[in-house]
């Protein structure tokens, strides 16, 4: 296995745990909380709110704008 | 009243409103989105499809907030710790493909999505993707 095969499988393998993760906190009584559920309690405080809003504008400009 | 007057739940004009109006924002956005996926990559009018949507959502959640989805009063420390490992290894293998300038043998997940992104289609599906998450963080 070459080097960037294993770094594109290391990359696939995380953001596949995080589907997995996001479909068992789906689940009835899980304690896992969805990507919603814990976003939301980070974005209680105000600069939690913006820096989590700046993370997501600069997602856009990085992937759209460059 | 005989039960014949009372309007049915979907003949009701408000909710019939409201479906004309997402449609309407549907086709709008849908439109936009098409429209940022034609801009060359660090263009000037690239720049200004992406900051459109940042100020228009910044502006309702600043001045005219949605009714918010509460967020839960606390978390389970080892469901978010779960999250936190995950988040963690993808900062961190991202960090060190970084670190070595993206090299070819350890590309960085920039290098590996930005050629996904090349057809217009896919570019201006992703594109409107990332405004409804805008959109769901504003509810949040």
């Amino acid at each position: 296995m070459s080097t960037r095969v294993l770094t594109i499988a290391v990359f696939a393998i995380v953001i596949a745990a995080m589907f997995a993760l996001e479909f068992l906190a789906r689940r009835p009584g899980s304690r896992i909380p969805t990507v919603g559920q814990w976003l939301g309690y980070l974005m209680r405080p105000r600069i939690g709110r913006v820096l989590i809003f700046l993370g997501w504008w600069w997602l856009g400009w990085h992937y759209f704008a460059r | 009243m005989a039960t014949d007057d009372v309007p049915r739940r979907h003949d009701r004009p408000g909710r019939q409103r409201n479906r004309v109006r997402t449609a309407a924002i549907g086709i709008v956005l849908a439109g936009y989105a098409w429209a940022a996926g034609s801009t060359a990559p660090f263009s000037a009018t690239a720049l200004v499809f992406v900051l459109i949507p940042g100020v228009v959502l910044a502006s309702i959640a600043y001045w005219w907030p949605p009714e918010r989805i509460p967020p839960p009063d606390k978390l389970d420390i080892t469901g978010v710790s779960y999250w936190a490992i995950c988040v963690a290894a993808l900062f961190e293998w991202e960090a060190s493909a970084y670190k070595d300038n993206s090299l070819p043998w350890h590309p960085s997940l920039t290098d590996l999505i930005n050629p996904l992104l090349g057809p217009h289609p896919i570019k201006s599906a992703a594109f409107l993707l990332w405004v409804l998450v805008g959109w769901a963080l504003v509810r949040r």
